[in-house]
């Protein structure tokens, strides 16, 4: 009789346990609602609705169904492919500077014995200013005739470009401020990665009389792989994105001539200013096919697992 | 002993969720109108009871940097007074009615306009891109609401506007009222009298032609004799405006755009000979001007009394008065008409319209708004606040009297504009041939090759479109 008790006591139990468990996912469902209602409205509804009016020429009210027209619109378009150009260039130099040059300087902060902390703080603020503050004050900087930079090209006897008047040198102003904007982030994500390093292996290093640059090369580098897969994947697909800069630099036809218009910048033409929600949402799905595969291809070459 | 679905906790959570729901739901409900006022007037009161208008909300839409209350001018240091004060003079006028503003800024205004008008939230809209807008069949067509009208002519406008904002419905034919002309607007060229001064050089003509502008540029470029300094000849936005400058240009020697209205009839002549010879002029321009005209520089100084501009082309009246008046520039601003055809017209027309939004379901009301919006109370107040009267009778306000050496040519300006008016500069074109200028000011191209290619890719997109 004892044991049947226990028995139901048991199964009584584990029932309740099992209604405890219901009731807290229940409840946890219920906070999810606002995050999931958000979701589904400002993110997979767009998403899906976008995909449609890619096949209508669409301004918002009125509609016709024109199939593959916009894809063949936007792949044909010379500026489009032109803008494609801009942000792989500008994405290109970006990346190929900032993330070198961060490590280097993240290097020399983790082997200063002072003032770490000051330095992270100094490269870090840019990274926590606005971009559009930021391109707002470049313009200023790189100003032909008044501007910072130029003054001191000229002090040292160089030649002062145009830099934003010029299209063969606007796209490296984009580039300077990308650089300057990304490149606080580099630099704290590769110290967080040299200060994991044991140090066991430089002082082995050190015992097999290995100089600074040697641990450096044999050693730091090679421990950097992870990090560098991770920043090179994060600043292509921002890269790719690019438009907040440019459209406060050149406008949203990346003035001057087209010269720093980003795949962005063009969707927001097209669609924002000359009502084209059509050509715009066909260019949105090509511009995603473009960073799908690009990103792809960065996880092959970077062995990266995500 | 119970262990429902409402346990302590999940009371608890649940109650914290409401919470935060009527959180978020005030949030938006706040934010939706920037309205002072609550309530609709429905339960009557005394000046109420019985009226045309009882009950009756009226939704207003504006585009700018409008504020309920009162606020100061930040260059100008002067008290602006809020739109409460629209609002309590047309609630006093028409007993009975309420008033909401929905205030939006100019950035992004064309989608946030296109998504109000399909979704009705507004019955008055303020719309620069009436075109757009008409030929969707979201505007109410104004002209039975003026035949009926007899209290109201549109002899009171300035000259040229109600034509300039006239536009083509979904089945219309021909150009249709629409909207009435709200808010002024004009281009002109601004000069410095005291440049001119410094240099010896004679003071624009009041309609100079495009080799007297060059002459005179030409001969201001460089050192200042009396002040040392560099100074530049002339200074044109080179990038966003480029366009109407060298549509402008073309004008002056009897040259356009192209032809038509609707879509189907457009033919544009981007690279006709007059437009190829005004970016040649922009080109000759180009040397008496500071370097990056094209991104929008070196006009750092203008309107400021350390100014090295002599000529600013395509200026428009956008706080004229204020700026000159609170930089104590008034003895050396002038303003010259741009360049005109034989006809007498030229330069961009601008401004905005009012109109009704065709989903309104208080089209009386809001016909009573439109009037009370171009009425020479509403058309001062927003005078005031740094907008530009569309009313013949402005002219003869002491405020405008005042200034009349600066706002006389903006008037005249405003009765002469190019017309109709460049409708696809609020698409495709527009871009397609300010790129090319960009690209001509660059050095990328000559004028021919780059009005050839605008008029390839302009006419390309028409044929698709």
């Amino acid at each position: 009789m004892a044991k049947n008790n226990m028995e139901i006591n048991a199964t009584l139990g584990s029932v309740s346990i099992k209604q405890k468990k219901k009731t807290s996912q229940w409840t946890w469902y219920i906070f999810l609602i606002p995050s999931f209602l958000g979701i589904i409205l400002f993110m997979v509804y767009p998403i899906f609705e976008s995909l449609r009016l890619s096949f209508y020429q669409s301004n918002g009210t009125i509609e016709n169904f024109i199939g593959l027209d916009n894809f063949k619109t936007v792949l044909t378009s010379g500026p489009f492919w032109n803008s494609v150009w801009n942000t792989f260039y500008i994405g290109i130099f970006q990346i190929l500077i900032t993330i070198p040059l961060g490590f280097i300087f993240a290097s020399l902060i983790n082997s200063t014995a002072r003032g770490q902390n000051f330095f992270k703080v100094i490269y870090f603020l840019p990274n926590v200013t606005s971009i559009v503050a930021a391109a707002m004050i470049f313009a200023f900087v790189l100003h032909p005739e008044m501007g910072i930079v130029n003054y001191a090209l000229e002090a040292i006897g160089l030649p002062a470009p145009k830099w934003l008047a010029d299209p063969s040198t606007s796209k490296w102003a984009v580039i300077l401020l990308a650089v300057w904007h990304w490149i606080g982030f580099v630099i704290i994500i590769c110290l967080a990665n040299l200060q994991a390093i044991s140090a066991e292996m430089y002082e082995a290093a050190k015992i097999d009389g290995a100089s600074g640059l040697q641990q450096w090369l044999f050693i730091t580098i090679p421990n950097m792989g992870g990090t560098f897969a991770f920043l090179l994947i994060t600043g292509w697909i921002g890269a790719l994105q690019r438009f907040n800069e440019v459209y406060v630099l050149g406008g949203p036809n990346g003035s001057p001539a087209r010269s720093i218009q980003t795949m962005g910048a063009f969707i927001y033409e097209r669609g924002f200013t000359g009502f084209e929600f059509g050509v715009a949402s066909a260019a949105t799905y090509i511009m995603f096919m473009i960073i799908l595969v690009f990103t792809f291809v960065n996880l092959k070459v970077s062995n990266m697992k995500l | 002993m119970k262990k429902g679905l409402f346990n302590k906790h999940a009371f608890i959570l649940s109650g914290l969720l409401l919470l935060l729901i009527a959180v978020l739901v005030a949030c938006s409900n706040s934010s939706d109108t920037s309205s002072s006022g609550q309530d609709s007037g429905s339960d009557g009161g005394e000046t109420a009871e019985g009226s045309k208008w009882d009950g009756k909300t009226l939704k207003v839409q504006l585009i700018g940097d409008f504020s309920m209350e009162d606020s100061t001018d930040p260059i100008t240091g002067e008290k602006t007074p809020g739109l409460d004060t629209l609002k309590e003079e047309f609630e006093k006028q028409h007993p009975g009615a309420t008033v909401e503003f929905i205030l939006m800024p100019w950035e992004g205004y064309t989608e946030k306009t296109q998504a109000m008008l399909t979704s009705g939230e507004a019955d008055v809209y303020q719309m620069p891109g009436i075109a757009d807008f008409a030929a969707q069949g979201l505007l109410e067509p104004l002209q039975p609401y003026i035949e009926e009208d007899s209290e109201f002519s549109t002899d009171i406008f300035i000259d040229q506007q109600v034509e300039g904002w006239k536009a083509l419905g979904p089945d219309s034919d021909e150009l249709e009222i629409y909207g009435l002309p709200f808010f002024g607007d004009a281009r002109f060229i601004t000069y410095d009298k005291k440049l001119f001064d410094d240099w010896g050089v004679e003071y624009l003509s009041d309609h100079p032609t495009m080799e007297e502008i060059k002459e005179k540029a030409e001969k201001m470029t460089g050192t200042n004799p009396v002040t040392g300094e560099q100074n530049y000849g002339v200074w044109f936005r080179g990038d966003w405006s480029s366009a109407f400058t060298l549509l402008n240009a073309a004008e002056g020697i009897n040259g356009k755009w192209g032809t038509g209205f609707a879509w189907d009839e457009v033919e544009f002549e981007f690279n006709s000979p007059e437009m190829v010879e005004g970016l040649n002029w922009m080109l000759d321009m180009q040397e008496f001007a500071p370097e990056g005209i094209v991104s929008n520089q070196g006009n750092e100084k203008w309107m400021t009394k350390d100014n090295n501009i002599a000529i600013m082309l395509n200026t428009g009246p956008a706080n004229l008065v204020q700026q000159t008046y609170a930089q104590g520039l008034e003895d050396r601003i002038a303003i010259a008409q741009e360049f005109k055809n034989d006809e007498g017209k030229g330069g961009l027309f601008a401004g905005s319209p009012i109109t009704i939004g065709k989903a309104s379901e208080n089209k009386d009301l809001a016909w009573e708004w439109l009037k009370f919006a171009t009425s020479d109370f509403a058309q001062k107040y927003f005078y005031e606040t740094g907008a530009f009267p569309s009313i013949k009778s402005a002219l003869e306000w002491e405020s405008v009297k005042e200034y009349e050496h600066l706002l006389g040519p903006v008037f005249e300006a405003m009765s002469t504009p190019y017309m109709p008016r460049y409708h696809w500069a609020a698409a495709q074109p527009r871009f397609i041939l300010t790129s090319e200028i960009e690209a001509a000011l660059t050095g990328k191209r000559n004028a021919q090759e780059a009005l050839d290619k605008a008029q390839k890719e302009s006419t390309e997109w028409l044929e698709n479109r």
